[in-house]
């Protein structure tokens, strides 16, 4: 095609992506200047570019348009909904016309619906006859009414006169930051070029380190590779960023698509965007630009109701559409949410059931949160009537396969009368992963982070390690999970050792499937340039690409979605739904409860049920106050009622406490040792004789004292008080500053000036001090602590060695308890 | 063809030419690291600068029976349909002028060399194979690749 052609229809694209919401914004207020000469500038442009062409249909569509929004601009007449919609429609025809001309079709019999005369004489209806002629112009589904006139005719007489200045203060403004950043257009090929140019730069500068670090220290050579190695990071910045599109591009067109849709459904519909600067490799907008589509149809075609429904509902007339990107990490997050009727659970389960998704057994014990991502597997549809706008056979599982094919994921969650929100996440680039090196028989392969969930290590008897038949299973939080050996995968010999006591690196597919794959090792992480791989190799289904080490080493990486597919590790769909949920609704279904598994004190092992445990927190002995009648613990200053102690003085210097609440009370356990989290699979047999034990159950054949939570919070359980930090003086002096106040604040005290003592603070004075106040009768803090610098006390003095830390604590404890029961 | 460079080489007991065109480099092969699970004649991939390249032993990818082959700490650096591979083969010998087309000679050249070779070459240095690096890439035929894949 001509440069010069190719060049036109480039610039128009770009001018129609980047008026897409300028337009919208015309619309919802017609007397924008800005925007009026932001549009008018763009069908001005066409007409002025035409004219090199032999395009006489694109000419007078843009001629026709420039004239009416010219008359606007010169106040001879008012903007209104009937001129909005009809310009809106010439810039569509127009965007048709520029592709049309891009796929080299002849314009003369390129014949979209309707004569561009229709879209011409739409134009000129609205200017004669104000009421009637919109529904020429195709202006069906906007309300007539909704567009009133705008300006008194004064009004518009005051603004024509001011034309001149309004206008060039408008273009100055407008033009500003065009002429700061400068553009040019490129070939993309051209930029893939200079970018993996850039890539090997840095495993050349990588390679290089290497030599130099083997050749030991060379100053003259260091300083300039340490400048290169600045410059190179720079420089590959700059160009990743090169292929980074801001989001805004993809958003810009959101504006039209929401207006349009929801005249056509009927519908009011507000769009906020939001992180329109987070900025995503080429590559990666263009996939991600039909599942986002798809998904704003939906919601305003499934999602917001009708106005009328949204008023009986007590919601805004508006409905409200948030499109929202950030950025974290490598990653990028999508978050599309409406406030609409949001998802029916039950219809969906209905529909899953219906379509045989799932049985009727399996929906009884799914939680809502796995219902309603039911919508993602494929045959899936809850409309009940296919509308021309989101019921086009394509449904959300194409949606999630899209996302899923370049590492993305999709997930729902819904507010029943509230709204919906869809969440995407999607890898930043494709060509930069975050990866793991493992090693196995000598070899290294590199995994990509994204799918690595969690590493174990342990041995092959803590791990419960098993074979079942050929396939090896080993235990991971209760769970029996299969178990792929990558010597075994990979046809490599591995050592005796570390069979032994493999490094387990547990993958979580995208399809949910958790499967571990034993290693040998684990070097290190980091980002890996991936390169592709020769087609022989990559027939051996095992390897993504290739990439290069900090040493030069070429490492592959392992294609983990493949291998567990080559395994049969990744469940079908119907499995898929299922296979994650066992794990989820064993707490909620109560005859695979689970539980917390300790020995107290008393030696008993005991459990308790684990949706009471909050956490386990760890407390130095120092911390808990066993004077009251009842032992008490500061945990993040709150006061917390303890059980479980033994009646003899702790011989811990820490303990191991269960917080356990029951929604509005907390109370701490001790305990002697956590075990671990158990499933209760046996019968639970009652135990009246003990208040305090709801049950005696076996776990692993032994038998454990279930605690009973109602009895233990009946008797115990208090709602958390804030502990008001108590308040302590201390003497003054270096010592004091430096060596005695932090001890003190980290028992949990405020220090306040030795004058600023009111009764109810503890005051730390040293012996002598102590004396000579009371000899001079000045006020002393209501409870005194006093020092004395000698380690032996003499006869009958009630006094702490100042650097008896134990004594110290104990004091500060006593004394704060008085003052709680005075 | 006649003037055209050609890269002559000894891949198993045989003179090969290669077009010069075809060929980037001729590398000091370094470490390999094996590609466990590959096929037998994919030797692994090594590292070139920043790139990696993909090792092919042409002796094996030729097809022919196991023989301890010399070879040559040099490997002949090609690219094919985007990527690089270095071919290990017994010795690298020249660089040379083609003086003539390639032609068949009656018989053939046997199974495993009527595969990859285009016909003879009549070169300034002597008669030589002229290789067809596509089929050589290629590998072994595929039933048998499948086998060695699998085994």
């Amino acid at each position: 095609m001509d440069d010069l052609l190719a060049d036109f229809i480039a610039e128009t694209r770009e001018m129609l992506e980047a008026s897409g919401g300028e337009l919208v914004a015309w619309e919802a207020n017609p007397a924008d200047r800005a925007r009026l000469d932001t549009i008018f500038r763009f069908v001005h442009t066409v007409k002025g570019n035409c004219g090199f062409f032999d395009f006489p249909r694109l000419a007078s569509l843009s001629h026709a348009a420039e004239d009416a929004l010219a008359d606007c601009r010169a106040g001879r007449r008012e903007p209104d909904q009937q001129l909005v919609t009809a310009v809106l429609a010439i810039i569509d025809r127009i965007a048709l016309m520029i592709d049309a001309i891009e796929a080299g079709e002849d314009l003369a019999s390129f014949d979209p619906d309707g004569s561009d005369e229709a879209l011409i004489a739409g134009l000129d209806g609205s200017h004669e006859t104000s009421g009637t002629a919109g529904s020429e112009g195709g202006t069906d589904g906007i309300k007539e009414g909704s567009g009133p006139t705008l300006h008194a005719p004064a009004e518009a007489l005051l603004i024509s006169g001011e034309e001149p200045t309004a206008q060039s203060q408008s273009t100055g403004r407008r033009s500003d930051p065009a002429a700061a950043q400068r553009t040019i257009r490129l070939p993309v090929e051209l930029l893939d070029r200079v970018m993996s140019g850039v890539s090997d730069m840095v495993l050349a500068r990588n390679d290089l380190a290497h030599r130099l670090r083997q050749a030991g220290n060379q100053p003259t050579i260091d300083g300039p590779f340490e400048r290169l190695t600045t410059i190179l990071s720079d420089v590959r910045d700059a160009i990743t960023r090169m292929r980074m599109q801001r989001i805004e591009t993809l958003f810009g067109a959101l504006p039209r698509l929401v207006r349009d849709l929801s005249a056509e459904l009927g519908k009011q519909v507000m769009v906020d965007l939001d992180g329109g600067d987070v900025e995503l490799d080429r590559e990666m907008i263009e996939t991600i630009r039909d599942p986002l589509t798809h998904l704003i149809r939906n919601a305003i075609d499934h999602g917001i109701e009708a106005p009328s429904a949204r008023l009986a509902g007590g919601k805004r007339e508006i409905g409200l559409l948030a499109i929202a990107a950030r950025q974290s990490g490598n990653t990028i997050s999508i978050v599309i949410s409406d406030d609409g009727r949001g998802l029916d659970e039950e219809r969906i389960a209905a529909k899953a059931v219906h379509t045989g998704l799932i049985t009727a057994a399996e929906r009884a014990v799914m939680s809502r949160d796995k219902i309603l991502n039911l919508i993602f597997e494929p045959g899936f549809s809850t409309a009940e009537t296919v509308s021309n706008v989101s019921g086009r056979g394509v449904g959300l599982d194409v949606v999630r396969q899209n996302l899923e094919k370049v590492g993305g994921s999709i997930k729902v969650t819904s507010q029943p009368g509230h709204g919906t929100l869809f969440s995407l996440q999607i890898p930043l680039t494709l060509s930069i992963i975050a990866g793991l090196t493992v090693e196995v028989g000598g070899h290294r392969f590199a995994i990509p982070q994204s799918y690595v969930e969690e590493i174990v290590q342990g041995t092959a008897h803590a791990l419960e390690f098993t074979r079942m038949g050929e396939t090896a299973l080993v235990t991971f939080r209760g769970n029996r999970v299969p178990c792929l050996m990558l010597g075994e995968v990979l046809g490599v010999a591995s050592c005796e050792i570390a069979a032994r006591e493999p490094t387990l690196v547990m993958l979580r597919l995208a399809s949910g499937d958790l499967f571990a794959l034993a290693v040998e090792g684990i070097h290190n992480h980091g980002d890996l340039v991936v390169k592709p791989l020769a087609p022989a190799v990559m027939r051996s289904g095992l390897y993504a690409g290739s990439t290069l080490l900090d040493d030069g080493q070429p490492v592959l990486l392992l294609d983990v979605a493949n291998i567990a597919a080559q395994h049969n590790l990744v469940s079908d769909t119907r499995t898929r739904v299922l296979g994650p949920l066992d794990d989820e609704t064993a707490t909620a279904a109560a005859d695979a409860a689970r539980a917390m598994l300790f020995t107290d004190f008393a030696g008993r092992r005991s459990a308790v049920r684990l949706e009471l445990v909050q956490r386990i927190e760890t407390a130095p002995a120092s911390a808990i106050d066993r004077s009251g009648p009842r032992a008490r613990v500061v945990i993040d200053g709150l006061i917390l009622p303890l059980i479980g102690l033994p009646d003899e003085a702790l011989t811990l210097p820490r303990v191991r406490l269960l917080r356990l609440s029951d929604g509005a009370c907390e109370l701490l356990y001790a305990v002697r040792e956590v075990e671990d989290a158990v499933e209760l699979t046996e019968a639970l047999r009652p135990v009246p004789e003990d208040p305090l034990a709801e049950a005696v159950t076996l776990i692993g054949g032994k038998p454990v004292t279930l605690i009973d939570a109602h009895t233990l919070f009946a008797l115990h359980g208090e709602p958390p008080v804030v502990a008001a930090r108590p308040r302590c003086s201390i003497p003054q002096g270096e010592w004091s500053r430096t060596i005695l106040a932090p001890l003190v604040a980290s028992a949990g005290y405020d220090i306040i000036a030795e004058g600023e003592a009111d009764s109810a603070a503890i005051g730390i004075v040293f012996e002598d001090m102590f004396e000579v106040a009371e000899a001079l009768g000045r006020t002393l803090p209501g409870r005194v602590i006093r020092l004395r610098d000698q380690p032996e006390a003499p006869a009958g003095c009630e006094t702490v060695y100042r650097y008896d830390r134990e004594a110290l604590l104990a004091a500060l404890a006593a004394a704060n308890h008085t003052g709680e029961a005075a | 063809m006649t003037g055209d460079l050609l890269v002559i080489a000894q891949i198993a007991g045989r003179r090969c030419a290669l077009s010069a065109l075809d060929v980037k480099s001729v590398i000091e092969i370094g470490t390999v690291t094996p590609i466990p699970r590959a096929p037998a004649w994919i030797s692994g991939i090594t590292a070139l600068r920043s790139q990696a390249l993909t090792v092919i032993d042409c002796r094996r990818a030729l097809g022919l029976a196991e023989i301890e082959w010399l070879t040559d700490h040099r490997a002949i650096v090609v690219a094919e349909s985007g990527h690089s591979y270095a071919l290990l083969v017994d010795g690298i010998e020249d660089i040379t002028t083609a003086a003539g087309e390639a032609g068949q000679v009656p018989g053939g050249f046997g199974a495993e060399w009527s595969r990859v070779a285009s016909g003879m070459i009549e070169t300034l240095a002597g008669p030589a194979l002229m290789l067809d690096l596509a089929a050589l890439l290629a590998g072994p035929d595929s039933a048998r690749h499948d086998i060695e894949a699998a085994a």
